[in-house]
C-alpha cells in the first residue's frame, strides 16, 4: 500500500519507517547479528508463544523471537517429520543449517507438542549452547499452575544471569517492563487506527510492525514507533475505504506468509482487525508495572489468555470463540477468515468450536489452511472472492 | 533376501493373554451399564489414574483406551465420521478425533435414546456412558490436555473438570538423567501435590471421603502385577524369544486401566508362568527366529495382527518396544504401597512420550543391548506428534551404536495413513542390511 496524504503526495516518512521495520521482520537473524556487532552483547533466541521478553532484556541481552524462515526446509527434515507445522519444521531446519548460531542460547516456555519436538531437535543440532525449557503449565485453572510459572520464571532469571553475567534485578525488570508496555501501547494505537479506519495500513505492514517488535531491540523499536504513529495518522487522513471489512483469526504462534494477506486484500477486502500472534494477540496485554516484577510477569502469562484466549492453553473459564465473536463485532468486520497452519493441533481441536460460534451468529467465514511451501494462492483467491461476493449479496457464505 | 515378505504367519502367540482379553471385555461391558446401575462415571485421558478412581468408588472410562479398542476392533469408522462431521480435520490426532466423535455420539444418545436405531456398527462407538466428571492427566502431549478442554465444551461446560499438568522431563540441570537429579525429584513432588488436589476435587465432587486404604490395596496389587510383567519381559532375553512385542501389546490394556486386584495379579502371573514354561521347554515365539527387532512409537491399533503376521512371516521377532517396555508401571520399585502417591506421580511422569530425545535414545540402546536387537522399527505415526518427537534423533543414536533402523508410516487409530508397500520395501532393505552385517562379521 502506498501512503498518500490528502494532497496525493507520498509520505516518505511512513515509507521509510515501515521499511526499517519490514527489513527487521523479513531478515531477523541478520538484524540480530548486526545488533550483536554493534553492542557486543549477547542475544537469546526465544520461542513463542508466551515468552516474557522483559526477563532477557533485563539481563542485558537481546531477546529475539525466532521466526519461521522463508527458506525451503531441507536439512531439518532429518530431525522432525513432514507432518509437523511449518514453524516447527522451519525451526529444526534453521537449527540444522546453523542459522541460529547467531544466538547465545535458545529459551522456551511453552508447551506445544510440536514445538517441544522442534526444541529437542535444536538441542541435537546446536550442542554447544544452552537450550533451556522453562515449561509453563498450559492449564490455567489450577492454583498449582501459578506457583509453577512463578518458579520457572525465577529459574530462568537465574539461568540468564549465568549466561549474561547480569542478574535481572527488580529495578532492571521494572525498566524493561515499562519499555515493553510502551512499545505495546504504540502498536495498539496503530491497530486502533486501523480498526477505526483512520489509518490505511495493509495487513502486511501491520504484521511487519508487530513482527519487528518481536525481533528488535525494544528501545529502537519504540523510537521508530514514536515517529510512525503520528505520521500514519497524518498520512491516512481522509483516506476512504469502500472495501469489505474482514477479521483475520488464527496462527497462534507464527506469522502467516504476507503474500496471503496481499491475496486477500486484492479481493476488495480491507483487514479491520485480527487476533493473530503476529498481530493483536502479541500486543494485547501489558505487564503490571507495579509490585514484584516476577509476580507481574507471572500474572501477565495468565492475563494474556483472558485478553485473547489461545487454543494452546487449557482454561475452562475463558472461551476463545466468544472472544472472537466480540472482537469481530467490535471491529465492524463483516466476515472472518480463519488462518490455520496445517498440522496445528490446538487450532484443529478448537476449530469446530469456532465454527459453531460463527455459524450461530451468522458470521460468514472461510477456513484457509496455510503451509510453509506450496500455497495455492490462485485457488485460495477464488475462495476469498466467493466469500466477498456472497457477502456483497448479503448471503451467508456457508 | 529373496523370500516373499508376506507368507502364512507362523507366530506362536501366548495363550495366557486371552484371559486378559476377557478381563478387558468384561470391564468395558460393565462400563456400558454404568448409567443403569446409577454409578458415577469419570472420563479421563492420559496417565493411569484408575487406582485413585477405584479408591474413590467411581467408575472410570479411559477415553483414549476406548479409541484404541475401537480401532483394534475395526469399529472406529462411525466415531471418526462423526468427528469429521463435527469439524475435525484429518490431520488431528486420531485418538482425539475418534474419542471426541464418541463424545458427540454419546451426547446425542443421551439426549435422544431413539437414535440407537442407527446402524449396528455405530452402536459400540455410542455406548460410552455420558460422564459425570472429567479428569485430564496427559503427560508429554499438549494435544492430550487440550482435547479434554473440548470434551468439556461438548458437554456444555457443565461438568466438574480437573487437570493434572506434567512437565516434560527436559533436563536443564547437569545432574539430570533418567529417574535422577533434582529436576526429576521436583517434578515428581509437583505432580504428587496435584494428585492430592485431585483427590480433594473428587471428594468435593462426589461428597464422599477418599478411601486411602483402598488406594493402598489397589497399588499393592498393581505393584505386584507390574513386577510380574517386568519379570516376564526380562525372560525374553532368551534366544529365540519365548514371546514377542505383539504379545505384550495384548497386555497393555490390563496393566493400563483394569482395577488393581487379585485378578490383575493372576493374569500377569499366568503370562509369566507360560513364558517360563516356554523357556524351560525351548518353545519359541517364532519357529524360525532369524532377526531380533525393537519397535519404537505408539501402536498402530488398526494393524496389530497384520503387523504381527508380517514380521513373523519374515522370521523377524519383534522382541521389545518403547510402548510396552518403558511404560505402564514399569518401575514398580518406585511404588511405596504405604504412601503411594509419590511413586504414582513418578510413573505418570515416566510416560514413554514424556522424555527428551537423548534419554529416549539411551533407553532404546539399553533395551537393544539387553535383548540383543539387530534393528529398530520406528513407527512414524502421522497424527501423533507426541510419539513421533525425538524418533529421528533416536534413530541417529541407534545407528551410531551400530544398530540398523527403519521407518514405516502409519497412524495410531486411522488406518488410512498406513502404507503397506513402504513397510515391505523398508523392512526388506533393513533385514538385508542385517544379513550383510552378519556375514561381514563372520
Amino acid at each position: 500500500m502506498i501512503f498518500e496524504n490528502a494532497a496525493g503526495s507520498v509520505d516518505a516518512t511512513v515509507v521509510r519507517l515501515l521499511g526499517t521495520l519490514s527489513e527487521a521482520a523479513a531478515a531477523p537473524l541478520e538484524y540480530v547479528a548486526r545488533w550483536k556487532r554493534r553492542t557486543g552483547r549477547k542475544a537469546v533466541g526465544v520461542l513463542p508463544m508466551n515468552f516474557p521478553l522483559e526477563l532477557v532484556h533485563a539481563a542485558g541481552a537481546l531477546p529475539s523471537l525466532v521466526q519461521e524462515s522463508s527458506e525451503a526446509i531441507t536439512d531439518g527434515r532429518s530431525l522432525i517429520y513432514e507432518f509437523y507445522c511449518a514453524y516447527s519444521r522451519s525451526l529444526a531446519d534453521q537449527g540444522a543449517k546453523g542459522r541460529l548460531d547467531v544466538f547465545d542460547a535458545i529459551y522456551a516456555v511453552d508447551h506445544c507438542v510440536a514445538l517441544l519436538g522442534a526444541l529437542d531437535a535444536l538441542r541435537f543440532a546446536i550442542e554447544d549452547r544452552p537450550i533451556h525449557l522453562a515449561q509453563f503449565p498450559a492449564s490455567m485453572d489450577e492454583p498449582a499452575s501459578r506457583v509453577a510459572v512463578r518458579e520457572r520464571i525465577a529459574e530462568m532469571a537465574a539461568a540468564l544471569a549465568a549466561l549474561t553475567g547480569t542478574a535481572p534485578s527488580a529495578a532492571a525488570l521494572a525498566d524493561s517492563i515499562a519499555l515493553y508496555n510502551r512499545d505495546r501501547a504504540l502498536m495498539r494505537k496503530v491497530m486502533d487506527m486501523r480498526r477505526a479506519g483512520t489509518a490505511r495500513i495493509s495487513a502486511r505492514q501491520m504484521q511487519a510492525i508487530v513482527q519487528s517488535a518481536m525481533v528488535m531491540d525494544v528501545a529502537e523499536h519504540i523510537a521508530i514507533m514514536e515517529q510512525l504513529v503520528p505520521a500514519l495518522a497524518q498520512a491516512a487522513a481522509g483516506a476512504p475505504s469502500g472495501a469489505v471489512r474482514l477479521f483475520l483469526s488464527g496462527h497462534y504462534c507464527h506469522a502467516p506468509r504476507p503474500e496471503v494477506f496481499d491475496m486477500i486484500e486484492s479481493c476488495g477486502v480491507s483487514i479491520a482487525d485480527d487476533d493473530l500472534f503476529t498481530g493483536y494477540r502479541f500486543i494485547a496485554t501489558d505487564v503490571d508495572a507495579t509490585g514484584d516484577p516476577l509476580d507481574a510477569l507471572t500474572d501477565w502469562y495468565f492475563n494474556r489468555n483472558v485478553t485473547v484466549p489461545c487454543g494452546t492453553r487449557a482454561q475452562k473459564t475463558v472461551d476463545g470463540a466468544d472472544t472472537l465473536l466480540t472482537a469481530i463485532e467490535a471491529s465492524g468486520s463483516q466476515a472472518a477468515i480463519i488462518l490455520l497452519p496445517k498440522f496445528c493441533e490446538p487450532h484443529m481441536l478448537y476449530f469446530p468450536e469456532i465454527r459453531k460460534a460463527l455459524l450461530a451468529r451468522d458470521i460468514p467465514f472461510l477456513l484457509i489452511e496455510t503451509e510453509h511451501e506450496g500455497l495455492a494462492l490462485e485457488m485460495l483467491k477464488t475462495r476469498v472472492e466467493a466469500l466477498v461476493e456472497t457477502m456483497k449479496r448479503g448471503v451467508a457464505a456457508h | 533376501m529373496n523370500q516373499p515378505l508376506q507368507t502364512p504367519a507362523p507366530a506362536n502367540r501366548l495363550t495366557s493373554t486371552r484371559a486378559g482379553g476377557k478381563l478387558v471385555k468384561d470391564y468395558w461391558d460393565n462400563i456400558f451399564t454404568a448409567r443403569e446401575r446409577g454409578a458415577t462415571v469419570v472420563w479421563y485421558n492420559g496417565a493411569a489414574l484408575n487406582p485413585i478412581f477405584q479408591a474413590m468408588g467411581i467408575e472410570w472410562c479411559h477415553a483414549e483406551a476406548f479409541g484404541a479398542r475401537l480401532a483394534a476392533t475395526h469399529m472406529e469408522g462411525p466415531a471418526q465420521a462423526m468427528g469429521e462431521e463435527y469439524g475435525y480435520l484429518r490431520e488431528l490426532c486420531s485418538y482425539a478425533r475418534t474419542t471426541l466423535g464418541c463424545a458427540v455420539l454419546t451426547r446425542r444418545e443421551a439426549e435422544n435414546p431413539a437414535s440407537t436405531a442407527v446402524a449396528d456398527d455405530m452402536v459400540l462407538a455410542s455406548r460410552l456412558p455420558a460422564p459425570d466428571l472429567i479428569v485430564n492427566a496427559y503427560a508429554g502431549c499438549s494435544t492430550g490436555q487440550q482435547w479434554d478442554e473440548i470434551s468439556y465444551r461438548i458437554f456444555d461446560k457443565s461438568l466438574p473438570f480437573f487437570k493434572v499438568s506434567y512437565p516434560l522431563l527436559w533436563g536443564n540441570q547437569p545432574d539430570f538423567d533418567y529417574i535422577k537429579g533434582e529436576e526429576w525429584e521436583a517434578a515428581a513432588r509437583y505432580v504428587a501435590d496435584q494428585l492430592r488436589q485431585l483427590i480433594a476435587f473428587l471428594e468435593h465432587t462426589t461428597g464422599r471421603a477418599f478411601d486411602w486404604e483402598k488406594l493402598r490395596e489397589a497399588m499393592h496389587y498393581i505393584k505386584i502385577a507390574g513386577q510380574l510383567r517386568m519379570d516376564a519381559l526380562d525372560l525374553c532375553k532368551a534366544q529365540p524369544t519365548p514371546a514377542t512385542f505383539w504379545d505384550w501389546v495384548a497386555c497393555i490394556a490390563p496393566i493400563n486401566f483394569l482395577p488393581g486386584n487379585q485378578d490383575l495379579v493372576d493374569f500377569f502371573a499366568g503370562v509369566k508362568t507360560e513364558i517360563e514354561q516356554r523357556v524351560a521347554e525351548g518353545i519359541p515365539a517364532l519357529p524360525r527366529e532369524r532377526y531380533r527387532l525393537a519397535f519404537d512409537g505408539i501402536m498402530n491399533w488398526n494393524k496389530v495382527g497384520w503387523l504381527a503376521n508380517k514380521f513373523a512371516a519374515n522370521d523377524a521377532a519383534v522382541v521389545c518396544g518403547r510402548y510396552t517396555h518403558t511404560s505402564f508401571w514399569h518401575e514398580p520399585h518406585l511404588i511405596d504401597v504405604e504412601d503411594p502417591l509419590l511413586g504414582m506421580a513418578k510413573h505418570y511422569l515416566l510416560c514413554p512420550f514424556n522424555h527428551n530425545a537423548k534419554v529416549l535414545g539411551q533407553l532404546l540402546i539399553k533395551d537393544c543391548e539387553k535383548y540383543n536387537i539387530d534393528g529398530v522399527v520406528f513407527h512414524s505415526t502421522r497424527t501423533c506428534r507426541s510419539a513421533s518427537n525425538g524418533q529421528m534423533i533416536m534413530a541417529k543414536m541407534a545407528q551410531k551404536a551400530g544398530i540398523q533402523t527403519m521407518f514405516f508410516e502409519g497412524d495410531v487409530a486411522d488406518a488410512s495413513f498406513y502404507k503397506d508397500a513402504i513397510l515391505d520395501t523398508r523392512l526388506e532393505a533393513m533385514l538385508e542390511s542385517i544379513d550383510v552385517k552378519a556375514m561381514a562379521g563372520r
